[in-house]
């Protein structure tokens, strides 16, 4: 019978334990990586200066860009209804979404001023999935965000859920409501208008 | 005599429905989900949760009047009293604002708790009951909200909806009505609940009809107070929904629903 020497026991309990904890967090350290980016591009004070705000502007969205799986919350968004359009209606779809997205979340950050993330918990949800809660801690209003996040090829956004309200699923519903009596088309047109 | 009032009113309401029941409806718009099969309740172990699967379509058979009443909600608080709120906000700093709906909050103490005790959720009622108690002795009845510097004292939000919905009474149809906005038939009959269990309905209830001191429209003249007060706040979250909406509409019950299944699920 094969004595495993304590020491080697030791040794890989200590190598185990200090590399769970770094995978465990990996998706909340990429979102973070993200968030903080976008934290600090804002607050730079060459924000508030209209004449270099759009350059900021510019990478600040690129950041968002890097995060947010476009594409996997345009699918979503649409659901079974995806299937109905053609891989071109697809692509103007996921572009104009894409954007609207975009200003939303723009539009919301950029209201921010000294706001702290809080970063909660993270949990697996299976099949790549994973949920992380965070809290936005103002000065007198705190504000829980979920993240689910897929790694597909990089953990990236596909969902965002605020006090229970998903995202996706309330775009869905949206989207269902007109596609029963709109073509797709009038629907993209619909979601490019708005981004205006 | 305090029954024969919500008692009249539940009637009332049932006869509502039921008329409400035979107006002009959208057939289509009953069933808005994608064609996906019913939604699994579990997924890798772990309970589905809204966004990951289709969730069950509510209902919308009052669509002409929920339409209707939408429709008038968003001229009358968006457009009509957003400058009031404005104005308000000028003139009112934010400390008296949030001071004014700590005392309302603080007032309504016993909607939170008993519920929290109808559904047995004790630790939720002592911390209820811890909130009150440190408000409304060192806060000053309830001006300051001094338990929330206490990670375990940090404001809850039961109601009697979340009651019924607790022990199993789904959500019906979706209502939205004048002025007091989106709802379902399960959280009406649960306003009438919290009515109920509101102070304010007991201290000008009707049967102080003869009493000079204590006139019964006191009481919605008090509720329409707070809600007025706290009209900024509610439009922001308002205008978070619908700003970025598609269909303003459809967004707003979406999220009432979902906001209101998460509410009952914690």
């Amino acid at each position: 019978m094969k004595i495993v020497s304590p020491r080697l026991c030791l040794a890989v309990v200590l190598l185990l334990s200090s590399v769970m904890p770094a995978l465990a967090g990996q998706a909340t350290q990429v979102l973070s990586a993200s968030v903080d980016q976008v934290i600090l591009l804002l607050a730079n004070p060459a924000y508030k200066d209209t004449a270099t705000r759009p350059e900021l502007r510019k990478k600040v969205i690129k950041t968002i860009e890097a995060i947010f799986d476009t594409r996997e919350l345009s699918r979503r968004a649409l659901g079974a209804q995806w299937n109905n359009f053609s891989p071109d209606q697809q692509n103007r779809f996921v572009a104009a979404f894409g954007t609207l997205l975009q200003n939303t979340y723009l539009d919301k950050i950029e209201s921010y001023t000294d706001e702290k993330v809080r970063y909660l918990s993270e949990d697996d949800l299976g099949g790549g999935k994973t949920e992380i809660a965070t809290k936005v801690v103002g000065k007198d209003k705190e504000i829980p965000i979920t993240y689910r996040l897929v790694d597909h090829d990089g953990w990236r956004v596909y969902d965002v859920i605020i006090e229970g309200v998903s995202l996706v699923q309330n775009y869905r519903s949206q989207f269902g409501q007109i596609l029963m009596n709109e073509s797709p088309d009038v629907l993209i047109a619909k979601i490019s208008a708005k981004k205006s | 005599m305090p029954m024969t009032t919500t008692r009249k009113f539940l009637f009332s309401l049932v006869l509502l429905i039921g008329v409400l029941a035979f107006t002009d409806a959208h057939a289509g718009m009953e069933s808005q989900d994608d064609s996906s099969p019913s939604a699994p309740t579990v997924i890798n172990g772990k309970p589905a949760v809204s966004g990951e699967v289709a969730t069950a379509p509510v209902p919308d058979p009052l669509y002409g009047w929920n339409k209707f009443w939408f429709t008038f909600n968003d001229v009358f608080y968006s457009r009509l009293m957003r400058p009031l709120a404005k104005g308000y906000v000028v003139i009112m700093p934010k400390k008296a604002r949030t001071g004014l709906a700590n005392i309302y909050n603080n007032f309504t103490f016993p909607i939170r708790f008993l519920n929290s005790l109808l559904q047995l959720n004790f630790v939720k009622a002592s911390r209820e009951f811890g909130r009150f108690f440190i408000n409304s002795t060192f806060g000053m009845a309830g001006l300051m909200d001094l338990a929330k510097s206490d990670p375990n004292l940090q404001p809850g939000n039961e109601d009697f909806g979340q009651t019924l919905g607790h022990y199993g009474m789904t959500e019906g149809f979706y209502i939205v009505w004048p002025f007091l906005g989106p709802s379902n038939l399960r959280d009406t009959i649960g306003m009438a609940g919290d009515a109920a269990a509101n102070p304010l309905t007991w201290i000008f209830g009707p049967w102080s009809a003869h009493d000079d001191y204590n006139p019964w429209y006191w009481s919605y003249i008090i509720k329409a107070g707070d809600t007025f007060n706290r009209l900024p706040e509610t439009l922001d979250e308002y205008d978070a929904i619908t700003k970025p909406a598609i269909e303003p509409y459809t967004a707003m019950k979406d999220a009432y629903i979902q906001y209101r299944r998460n509410a009952v699920a914690h």
